[in-house]
């Protein structure tokens, strides 16, 4: 959940502020879970609109995973910048590795917030497209057109990369 | 056109990604070189997507959770932790 709000907004002190309200929220709110919504789907339904209602209320939609555009300071933008693991057995396939992990962190933050909000869901957090659907409010149909939309973006976005 | 012959939808290559595509459309795959780059292709990219690196907050984030939590008093109302 906290992956979502961090590459939703781009900001790690806003992200935990965004998870630390969706989980009061959370607990403080059990009684009005319903049952027939998955608990995990019903959280992540919490953060997600927080994270929406933040993009709507700033311009953030475009941000470079080399942290926040509001920090001025080496030290702010050090503290709010995506850290991308390197997952190579070896030094170069590490390299390769933080090399795509950036490139494809890049283009997943060029997306619009809502196929951005989908293609998270969908292939870094692993939920189904009903799932998808619910968490979102949106029409099965819509979300499938979000993902293969979104996924097009980054295609596009990840060979421009190669050229 | 037999479904043996026809080629994969994008759905149908995504569920081969996920391992869900049914015997029957896998048989085509087998023998599609184009399916097949096409399937290999998607199944690259899902792979690299879910290998992005899984982030996590400050070690103090649970206590300022439930800081902010209200807990049932035995007295009736809530109290703070």
């Amino acid at each position: 959940m906290f992956s979502l709000l961090y590459r939703m907004v781009r900001d790690r002190a806003l992200a935990e502020d965004l998870a630390q309200e969706t989980f009061v929220k959370v607990l403080n709110g059990l009684a009005s879970y319903r049952a027939e919504f998955k608990f995990s789907s019903w959280i992540f339904k919490i953060a997600n609109n927080a994270a929406i209602d933040h993009l709507r209320k700033r311009d953030l939609d475009t941000l470079s995973i080399d942290g926040s555009p509001h920090a001025t300071t080496p030290d702010e933008i050090a503290a709010t910048a995506l850290q991308v693991d390197g997952r190579g057995e070896d030094p170069l396939q590490e390299v390769e590795a933080r090399e795509l992990g950036g490139a494809i962190e890049r283009a997943i933050g060029r997306l619009r917030p809502e196929y951005r909000a989908c293609i998270l869901l969908r292939h870094v957090e692993g939920h189904s497209y009903e799932e998808i659907a619910r968490i979102l409010d949106l029409p099965l149909g819509t979300v499938k057109t979000y993902i293969h939309r979104a996924r097009n973006e980054l295609r596009t976005h990840l060979e421009d990369r190669r050229e | 056109m037999t479904a043996s012959l026809q080629h994969l939808t994008a759905d149908e290559i995504e569920q081969w990604a996920v391992g869900l595509l049914g015997a029957s459309r896998a048989i085509h795959l087998a023998q599609c070189a184009d399916c097949f780059a096409a399937a290999e292709r998607e199944r690259k990219f899902f792979r690299d997507l879910a290998q992005l690196a899984r982030l996590a907050p400050a070690a103090d984030f649970a206590d300022k959770v439930m800081a902010q939590v209200r807990i049932p008093a035995p007295s009736g109302g809530f109290e703070r932790r």
